[in-house]
């Protein structure tokens, strides 16, 4: 089992996380979103991510308008609600504490 | 030269080859049947069909309008199976680049989901498929099917011509969808209920604003109220005219009251027993109906077993009343005794079953669960 496998639970659990991150940036609709991931370790496809969308904003953490595009029909630009910004603000302080745990634990 | 299918997705036209419609229709369908628990399906479901148009919409040209099976069959690879809340594919999307592994999830998915098709299979044939296709449309073991035609050609000669005649007109199973289709679930009345359902759903969603669909919606209850009318209405005039006299209405009348009135907790028992515990009567349901779709053909079978009898009495309200106060006195009177007929079988049941007993007593929980869970997802919405 290399690496990639063994991280892919993880990869999905924080994918809410990296969602959060990415809309907390600027209004961006789907397809920006799993552009943006594409180059990362958590490429996602459509099919995982409509899902999660659907969740979050039913969870309150984010909103979305309809906005015309330059080609083709009106996109769903999604971004982050009041609850949704406090959501990232304590993800991130919690991964920032992992992160600390990962780097202190086992140096003396 | 391929048949070309025009689809409607999100409010455009496409056309697609008739693979990959079969492809994109199994994928449809299987993402409807995952997310039939989520509260946002056909929200979710809206926005997948507009991704994949916009994945079109990036393939076609001005000189190319036509979306190839292959295309669709990598448009769908990318965009990937569809995992709910519960991660129920989380396995399968974990590594997002491996386009074959998704593909054979999506044949997968059309052999289990879609509806089987009369096609003929050439793996395993003897001559022509036709009798290998005929096992496997009708689950039978296709040796079986070659011994009749063998013995219907010796005999009468029948066999060999409607043999050629079949092996001319039924198409032969060529992509992977028509080969799943070849082999695929049966029409069961779940699948006849969901097709219902999703002819609905998609009539529904044509329309685009609200007032117009609310419209819409109205009349098509209005004419399935009317269907459900006229069908009593002529169980009604059937039993008039059969019953021009009354000879026993002191007797038949009480024996269809005790009739309709047995039939009546025999289904309120199998309603709870199924509600309860998932199952009627201890007998548990296929694998493949769903306990909604159990409540559906209970509630049907109920209506259709229920009719006649009602009818009957009513026609005999009228015959046998003769005169127009006599009608709501005996019906009062009918009424009160299947009533009480009905009300003293379910007790009798409920104190003598004692799976019964508890599924009544743990009733209350069940419902009140599911209202909670109706009120948390208003809340949430």
């Amino acid at each position: 089992m290399n690496v990639n496998e063994k991280f892919s639970a993880i990869r999905k659990g924080l994918l809410e996380f990296l969602v959060l991150q990415i809309i907390a940036a600027e209004k961006v609709y789907a397809a920006d979103i799993l552009k943006q991931l594409s180059a990362t370790e958590f490429a996602t496809q459509e099919g995982t991510l409509y899902p999660l969308l659907s969740k979050m904003r039913r969870d309150g953490l984010l909103d979305y308008e309809w906005k015309e595009s330059e080609a083709g029909p009106p996109r769903k630009y999604y971004q982050l609600t009041a609850r949704g910004r406090e959501h990232l603000r304590e993800t991130l302080e919690y991964w920032a504490q992992i992160n600390g745990t990962v780097k202190k634990l086992g140096q003396k | 030269m391929n048949k070309v299918i025009t689809i409607n997705l999100g409010g455009n036209a496409y056309q697609l080859e008739e693979g990959g419609y079969g492809t994109l229709r199994a994928y449809l369908e299987t993402a409807t049947a995952r997310l039939k628990d989520n509260p946002d399906r056909d929200e979710i479901l809206l926005d997948i069909e507009r991704a994949i148009a916009d994945k079109f919409r990036a393939l076609l040209a001005s000189h190319k309008n036509v979306v190839e099976t292959k295309e669709v069959n990598a448009v769908i690879a990318e965009m990937g199976p569809i995992e709910t809340d519960g991660g129920a594919a989380a396995n399968e999307t974990a590594n997002p680049g491996g386009a074959s592994e998704s593909k054979a999830a999506g044949e997968e998915q059309a052999k289990s989901g879609s509806p089987r098709r009369l096609y003929r299979i050439k793996e395993g044939s003897m001559v022509s498929g036709v009798c290998n296709g005929l096992g496997a449309y009708l689950s039978v073991d296709p040796t079986f099917i070659r011994l009749a035609f063998a013995f219907l050609a010796i005999f009468w000669g029948t066999g060999f011509g409607i043999y050629i005649i079949l092996a001319l007109v039924i198409p032969m199973a060529e992509t992977p969808e028509e080969k799943a289709a070849a082999t695929g679930s049966p029409a069961t009345a779940q699948e006849f209920i969901r097709r219902a359902k999703e002819g609905y759903y998609e009539a529904t969603k044509g329309f685009s604003d609200s007032k117009t669909r609310r419209e819409w919606t109205r009349r098509w209850k209005r004419e399935m109220r009317a269907h459900s009318n006229q069908w009593r209405d002529n169980w009604e005039n059937y039993w008039k005219i059969h019953t021009p006299v009354h000879p026993g209405l002191g007797f038949t009348l009480p024996v269809l009251s005790v009739l309709q009135g047995t039939a009546t907790v025999l289904w309120i028992c199998a309603m709870i027993s199924l509600l309860a515990t998932g199952m009627i009567f201890g007998l548990a349901l296929p694998a493949s109906v769903p306990v909604w779709a159990a409540t559906l053909l209970l509630f049907i079978l109920y209506g259709v077993i229920i009719g006649p009898m009602k009818a009957a009495r009513r026609a005999y309200y009228w015959t046998a009343g003769g005169s127009r106060w006599a009608f709501p006195f005996i019906a009062l009177v009918d009424t009160v005794v299947w009533m009480v007929v009905a009300v003293v079988l379910l007790c009798l049941a409920i104190h003598y079953f004692p799976e019964l007993h508890q599924a009544v007593q743990t009733l209350p929980t069940r419902v009140d669960e599911a209202v909670t869970d109706v009120k948390t997802w208003w809340h949430n919405k």
